[in-house]
């Protein structure tokens, strides 16, 4: 069958550093589809990673046609390259898949950030105790809270708290920073009212008691 | 309850805020489907404002309503009223405002389901506002069509409606832009069709131009698409039908509209000189 999809996974996991890229070009040579769908579970792929992948795919002329983790970078790195990705929940993998790690460790992955894929409309509200990455946009009339940093890796044109409990060092990141009003703490600053410049994230955050505007920086 | 198997489309058209033009839109993409040969039924859900019949003109004929339907005290076919010049056309009126208080989801599935097993279309008429009404005609569809104009209001309120549709799981869900200006869209007095489609993250559908000749159809109850109008608004009302059915049509330029000689000669004919 050669027009038939068939899905490969990585099951490497994170501790051996480069290892899955050998896995990967072993497997290669034994798939005999032109498209692909790819599950990397927990894999931290960056954006050269997976172009480098999907390169690999292209010489046996093979479609990566979508991208699977639970990595929530991975996912980030795979839709800027305009691949079609699919998040799924840590628990929700583990119902088919062994993880390494201890349960401990995982509490500590679900706690540090919480995902969200797709657009927030106008008056749906999301709120959570920690980090928050939204993959897509925050349209007017929605709200974003979060207890620590809110990322958007989209447009924030509605209302975001960052740091609602009191955390005045949250910041708010997104692409195109074009908000209705921003909250920080509990600082709050009316959105520019000027169109910023295109392509160029940014982020805000308190500055010497009033919240300000800038560039997003990479760290 | 079993959930309607056949391959009815059942289409609720909906936009959040009153007034954008829903029903106008239920009416005559109603009539074009029927013409084009496609049994469609019209179904009013506004139960507590219904006007749908007056649209169609057909106000006088109604004798039993969904109400009695749903009550046992009639059959479907004694309530469907049908278009006199457009057979292929039914409607099934709202009952009284006061059905408001019983109806459940569920009865709307019910009602929806015995349309689906006569007609190929069911165009549902939804009410304003995200309330029960909203609620109980999202239950019964299947896809959906929002209608908006290019103002802000509309837009964020379609928005929210879209989450909604989007949550209960209605798809596809397609964009109509209605009274679309071409003059203002052109001197950015008015929201583009790119800010709309923009926010909105819709396939557009089609859109409607600002016309008034609607107004005359709708005081006289006889929709453009009916009386074989050429108005602007009747052509892209029955180029939505026709998208509808999967024919390519391209959307029409809102910036070329307007210029031709043959829409000057025909505003030139509308004006009453006397």
């Amino acid at each position: 069958m050669s027009n038939s999809t068939r899905k490969i996974k990585l099951t490497l996991s994170e501790s051996h550093g480069k290892n899955w890229l050998n896995e990967l070009s072993l497997n290669i040579k034994s798939i005999n589809s032109d498209s692909i769908h790819l599950n990397c579970k927990g894999l931290k792929l960056t954006c050269k990673d997976i172009k480098y992948i999907k390169s690999l795919f292209l010489k046996e002329k093979i479609n990566l046609l979508s991208i699977e983790s639970t990595n929530a970078e991975s996912i980030v790195s795979a839709s800027a390259l305009g691949i079609q990705t699919f998040l799924k929940l840590k628990e929700e993998a583990d119902n088919y898949a062994e993880e390494s790690a201890t349960i401990s460790e995982r509490e500590q992955i679900k706690s540090k950030i919480f995902f969200h894929q797709g657009t927030l409309r106008s008056g749906e509200i999301l709120e959570v105790d920690h980090d928050v990455l939204i993959l897509g946009d925050v349209n007017p009339g929605a709200i974003v809270i979060a207890g620590g940093n809110v990322k958007i890796w989209g447009r924030l044109l509605g209302i975001a708290h960052a740091g609602k409990d009191g955390d005045s060092h949250a910041k708010i990141t997104a692409l195109q920073l074009r908000p209705v009003q921003l909250r920080i703490s509990d600082k709050i600053a009316r959105g520019p009212s000027e169109k910023p410049d295109e392509g160029f994230a940014e982020e805000a955050k308190i500055e010497k008691g009033i919240i300000v505007i800038k560039p997003a920086r990479t760290n | 309850m079993k959930s309607v198997t056949s391959d009815t489309r059942v289409i609720l058209i909906c936009s959040g805020k009153g007034g954008v033009g829903k029903t106008t839109l239920t009416a005559n993409l109603g009539i074009s489907l029927a013409s084009k040969g496609s049994p469609t039924a019209v179904l009013d859900a506004d139960f507590g404002l219904r006007n749908l019949d007056l649209l169609l003109g057909l106000e006088n004929r109604i004798v039993y309503t969904a109400q009695e339907v749903l009550e046992e005290k009639c059959r479907l076919d004694q309530a469907l009223v049908k278009h006199k010049q457009e057979p292929n056309l039914s409607l099934l009126p709202a009952g009284n405002p006061r059905m408001l208080e019983w109806l459940k989801p569920e009865d709307m599935k019910r009602i929806v389901e015995m349309l689906s097993n006569e007609f190929e279309y069911v165009l549902i008429d939804c009410p304003a506002g995200v309330e029960d009404g909203f609620k109980n005609a999202v239950a019964a569809s299947k896809e959906a069509i929002i209608v908006t104009n290019p103002e802000i209001s509309a837009v964020r309120d379609a928005d929210r409606v879209i989450g909604l549709l989007n949550s209960n799981g209605v798809k596809p869900i397609q964009l109509v832009l209605n009274r679309v200006r071409p003059k203002m869209m052109e001197s950015q007095e008015m929201l583009s069709i790119e800010d709309v489609t923009d926010i909105l993250a819709l396939p557009l559908l089609g859109l409607v131009l600002e016309d008034e000749q609607v107004i005359v159809s709708t005081n006289r109850g006889e929709p453009l698409t009916l009386i074989g109008s050429q108005s602007p608004a009747a052509r892209c009302y029955s180029n939505i039908a026709s998208r509808l059915q999967g024919e390519e049509i391209p959307l029409i330029d809102p910036s070329k509209e307007g210029s031709g000689l043959r829409d000057k000669l025909r505003r030139l004919m509308q004006t009453k000189i006397f």
